[in-house]
């Protein structure tokens, strides 16, 4: 009897951690199809009762979504393109070091995760306002560099090490040159690590909201869009921007949980 | 020579690895030290003074704020680990519907952040969805405006990251949980231990280094949250991260940069007695 008793409370706990996390997607969706009249209501109706396209279709039809989408979409492209440039070749370079030399470069990475985005957006945006950046794509690229060129360098560093020495030696006895290791060696074996850092890295500046914050006055990303709708209180258009701003995400996500390790979240490296 | 040979061996590994070493000193270390010399100068003579830190220090809503972001880092942190370990635990249970109930609570992992503060702002409007809830169960009849309060406030924005970064924190728990050997607890049942002795003298124990990176990462991030009390609370419950952004917005650089190092402060403060305390004696051990 006691052994069913606590099995039903079991599945009980279960299910309410279950409800507690899809409810807020849920509510989210189910807002941007709403009628008016089943949100703007004292009690909002749980069960979508009269489905309507009409708050996408005002969206769409607005005419504000296409330039932060663009804009988005070129800084997180530009940033995960640019920061592969940097990290890879230096991240090779690492792991390839003496352990203590490797624990002081990860030492130093993790003091770079530690500083507030809002400590180094100041005299950042002090400094492009002086240089024409910002309001552009390079100054949103180069500031969102600062917070994920230590996260990818991170990521690859710990996947570098797992790749053996072994092998670049095998390939210089074979008489292949340092870059010729790199490219044709360690690339191919990594690019699985390679890929996931790149996708992590895309979706952390396709959600970057703090340098945004400080480096835009008239152009838009789209989380910055996010935040003009809720600052104005608009009720649908938030919950459309933000459905659109999560689908990449939640796609992409999709593809990289079979590849998740705990390691990457926590950001540490083993070794 | 001796030059020439050492460029030899180590030139290639210097060029690859410059850039890097660049845009860290260039774009992290030197804004970081701006900000703190921006925090110490008068912003009309650019003399050394302490003047910005005396007149935030006169302004009560620095006090206020540097409460509020100790205060959700302590709410959030237990919260997320509390619950972290509980969901963890379960999850390792075998139950009919495991794989979608592990699919569920992975699922924020998909929501950024901005998105997840307005959703959240949906459940807890006064005439939101978890008032709604509240009425059909009949607990609450009058609708509750739950940030109305600073205590509520903090609760509703750590919930929100609490939703949000479940799944990180669920991860790294069923992996620790997973390294614990089950040998230990066969033994523990042959002696007859009960179940919170198994919890204190062996997962406990087994899952510090766990803990601890779990730990360090969040009170990071809890210390300089900035997006969900933007969304969530606006300007009526200030932090630490958005204090120092409404300043600058003002063109106070200086109030901002103050806001900025003190909360670097507090984040290298809080880090380094997390480890001095906890991790002592580990360092005893080896």
């Amino acid at each position: 009897m006691n052994k069913y008793i606590k099995k039903t409370l079991f599945y009980i706990a279960i299910v309410i951690v279950c409800v507690i996390m899809i409810s807020p997607v849920y509510i989210l969706a189910k807002v941007s199809f709403s009628d008016k009249a089943e949100v703007l209501t004292q009690h909002p109706t749980l069960l979508l009762h009269n489905p309507t396209l009409e708050h996408w279709k005002n969206v769409f039809r607005a005419g504000n979504l296409w330039d932060p989408l663009r804009r988005s979409v070129l800084v997180s492209t530009g940033t995960t393109c640019l920061s592969l440039l940097i990290v890879v070749p230096a991240a090779y370079v690492v792991s390839r070091m003496s352990k203590k030399m490797k624990y002081l470069f990860i030492l130093t990475l993790f003091f770079t995760r530690m500083i507030p985005s809002v400590a180094i957006a100041l005299p950042i945006s002090v400094t492009f306002i002086k240089m024409d950046l910002t309001d552009t794509v390079l100054g949103l690229i180069l500031a969102n560099m600062i917070s994920q060129i230590p996260f990818m360098a991170w990521i690859l560093v710990s996947s570098f090490s797992g790749i053996p020495v072994t092998l670049d030696e095998a390939a210089a006895i074979d008489g292949a040159s340092k870059f010729q290791v790199i490219k044709k060696v360690i690339l191919p074996v990594a690019m699985q690590g390679i890929a996931v850092a790149a996708m992590y890295v895309w979706l952390n500046s396709w959600n970057e909201f703090t340098y945004a914050m400080y480096l835009s006055t008239n152009s838009k990303t789209m989380p910055l869009m996010i935040y003009y709708y809720v600052s104005r209180g608009s009720i649908f258009e938030r919950a459309a921007y933000a459905t659109i701003l999560a689908i990449p995400v939640m796609f992409i996500t999709f593809i990289l949980q079979r590849y998740l390790k705990p390691d990457y979240l926590g950001g540490s490296v083993k070794g | 020579m001796k030059q020439k040979k050492f460029l030899k061996k180590y030139g290639f590994n210097i060029v690859l690895i410059l850039p890097l070493v660049i845009f860290i000193l260039g774009f992290t270390i030197a804004p970081i030290l701006q900000t703190i010399q921006i925090s110490f100068k008068d912003s009309a003579t650019s003399a050394w003074t302490l003047n910005n830190y005396k007149s935030v220090i006169d302004r009560g809503i620095f006090g206020e704020a540097v409460f509020n972001t100790l205060a959700i880092t302590a709410i959030g942190l237990v919260l997320q680990m509390v619950m972290g370990y509980l969901i963890a635990s379960m999850l390792r249970k075998t139950f009919i519907g495991k794989g979608l109930a592990r699919m569920l609570v992975l699922l924020p992992m998909g929501i950024p952040t901005m998105v997840s503060g307005v959703a959240m702002l949906y459940v807890f409007s006064t005439s939101g969805y978890l008032n709604e809830i509240l009425y059909r169960l009949n607990i609450a009849s009058i609708p509750i405006d739950w940030t109305a309060t600073k205590l509520r406030s903090l609760i509703v924005i750590a919930f929100a990251d609490s939703w949000k970064v479940m799944p990180m924190v669920v991860m790294l728990f069923l992996a620790g949980l997973e390294a614990i050997s089950k040998e230990i607890y066969e033994a523990a049942d042959v002696d007859g231990a009960r179940t919170w002795a198994k919890f204190y003298y062996i997962t406990l124990p087994q899952l510090k280094d766990t803990v601890t990176m779990t730990v360090l990462t969040r009170v990071v991030d809890l210390l300089r949250i900035f997006e969900l009390p933007k969304v969530l609370v606006g300007q009526s419950t200030p932090f630490l991260a958005t204090i120092a952004y409404e300043e600058y917005s003002y063109n106070n650089m200086g109030n901002s940069a103050v806001a900025s190092t003190l909360l670097l402060g507090i984040i290298l403060i809080v880090v380094t007695l997390y480890l001095i305390l906890f991790e002592r004696e580990k360092k005893v051990k080896h």
